[in-house]
């Protein structure tokens, strides 16, 4: 504040009433607002500025009330596009039209995806059940198809010996095929040729060792392909008609068929 | 008196009814100045509505650092009366000057409307009219000094005692305070 001149000397050089007045030079008034940096000289300043402005308000002059009209109205040519409430309004419309038809279009497509979801749903279940089906279907066959192999397995062995059964006079229809392996000691049997018994009746196989009919297994009834057992050193095989559940001894009236083994 | 720093900011973003709301509120007392400059009415329309276009489209430009928002009003105002009094444009294109003056005498607003009214009527007669030739008829200090007839130094002094007399009178330091009250409350 050095250079500047002394506070009361600013406040009574009349230079913040010409600056308030705007009739100072461009030096000045660079130089009054660096004074006004000063919180008692800007706190003068002030305190003329409202003295100015309650004396200019009790001496107001109310212009015609046409003007202020005039004034706002070219203030809406000049602005154009900022326009008014009433405009921005009348602008909305368009876009209300727009949303109200999106929101139709959205409804709609809402229902139709609802039922064509419900469509897909029954199309879904249908599937789902037809799946089950046909997994059933693949599990039977696998089931049958490991059958098949296993049966396919034994009969083709080269070491199986194949047998055919044929039925004599007791059962001439009869025909069933066993398989022998003596590498393996395994005995299996085609029962498919044999004809259906009673419910009380079942077939029997018997090996035949040095004269003594020795038990092979119960020929379970429904049964195409049966394991039986291996009997060493038989020397024939032989399937009797036994009272249900087998016998211990052979019925020899009832035989019906039998094979040499070589 | 209070703030008008919400008025202001909303011009700044061209809000038309800031615009309104600061003509309602400043237009007489702007018009005031501008017809006692003018002496003619239809012109100190015409520059009322200048000067509130210029507020407009200005308003950027008003730093409130600076002083209060009637003050940067004012010099708008004056300044735009005294250029379109001044400047001797009219006279040159009016090529018939009774016909003008006739017409600028018909238009010529009565004494007795712009008598000055308020406070100012309160102080001594030399100290209304050294305000009113600067504030309200925009002359220069030096015009003023030279239109009344004292030293300059003698005039400046005039402004000054009825200024701090007006100030006394409208209990200036009273409204600071709450001014800078509201102020700091927003």
């Amino acid at each position: 504040m050095d250079a500047m001149m002394d506070k009361k000397e600013i406040l009574n050089s009349g230079l913040l009433e010409r600056y308030l007045l705007d009739e100072v030079s461009e030096m000045e008034r660079l130089q009054v607002e660096k004074y006004l940096q000063d919180a008692e000289i800007r706190q003068h300043f002030q305190q003329l500025e409202i003295s100015f402005e309650k004396m200019a308000l009790e001496n107001a002059i109310p212009p015609p009330a046409h003007l202020k009209n005039s004034l706002l109205g070219t203030l809406g040519e000049r602005m154009e596009t900022p326009s008014s409430p009433e405009n921005k309004r009348t602008n909305l419309k368009p876009y209300l039209a727009i949303a109200a038809t999106l929101a139709f279009l959205f409804g709609v497509t809402s229902f139709w995806l609802y039922t064509q979801l419900n469509g897909i749903e029954d199309q879904l279940d249908l599937v789902r059940s037809q799946n089950e089906v046909l997994t059933e279907d693949l599990e039977n066959l696998v089931e049958n198809y490991d059958a098949v192999n296993n049966e396919y397995d034994i009969t083709s062995n080269p070491s199986a010996q194949k047998l055919i059964m044929v039925g004599n006079n007791n059962s001439p229809d009869a025909i069933a095929i066993s398989y022998v392996n003596h590498t393996d000691k395994t005995v299996y049997l085609n029962a498919e040729g044999l004809p259906d018994l009673p419910d009380d009746h079942d077939y029997q196989l018997w090996a035949d060792v040095e004269g003594e009919m020795i038990d092979m297994g119960v020929i379970t009834k429904g049964e195409r392909f049966l394991a039986m057992n291996y009997i060493d050193q038989a020397e024939s095989l032989n399937i009797t008609i036994e009272p249900a559940g087998g016998s211990d001894h052979p019925t020899v009236e009832r035989l019906i068929t039998n094979v040499y083994l070589q | 008196m209070q703030t008008d720093f919400l008025l202001i900011q909303q011009l700044r973003e061209k809000n038309p009814k800031a615009l309104s709301s600061l003509y309602d509120k400043y237009a007489g007392a702007l018009y005031g100045v501008i017809l006692r400059i003018c002496k003619e009415e239809s012109l100190a329309q015409d520059v009322l509505q200048e000067t509130f276009l210029k507020i407009w489209n200005n308003a950027a430009s008003y730093d409130s650092d600076k002083g209060r928002f009637y003050t940067w009003a004012y010099r708008i105002a004056r300044n735009t009366a005294l250029n379109e009094t001044r400047t001797p444009s009219k006279l040159i294109q009016t090529e018939d000057l009774s016909v003008y003056k006739e017409k600028e005498a018909a238009e010529e607003v009565t004494i007795d409307a712009i008598k000055l009214n308020g406070s100012i009527r309160k102080l001594e007669k030399h100290h209304q009219k050294a305000l009113e030739l600067v504030y309200f008829n925009g002359l220069t200090h030096r015009e003023a000094h030279e239109e009344m007839g004292v030293p300059l130094g003698t005039f400046k002094s005039y402004i000054q005692q009825a200024l701090r007399k007006l100030r006394e009178l409208y209990g200036v330091e009273m409204i600071l305070v709450i001014g800078v009250l509201i102020e700091w409350m927003l």
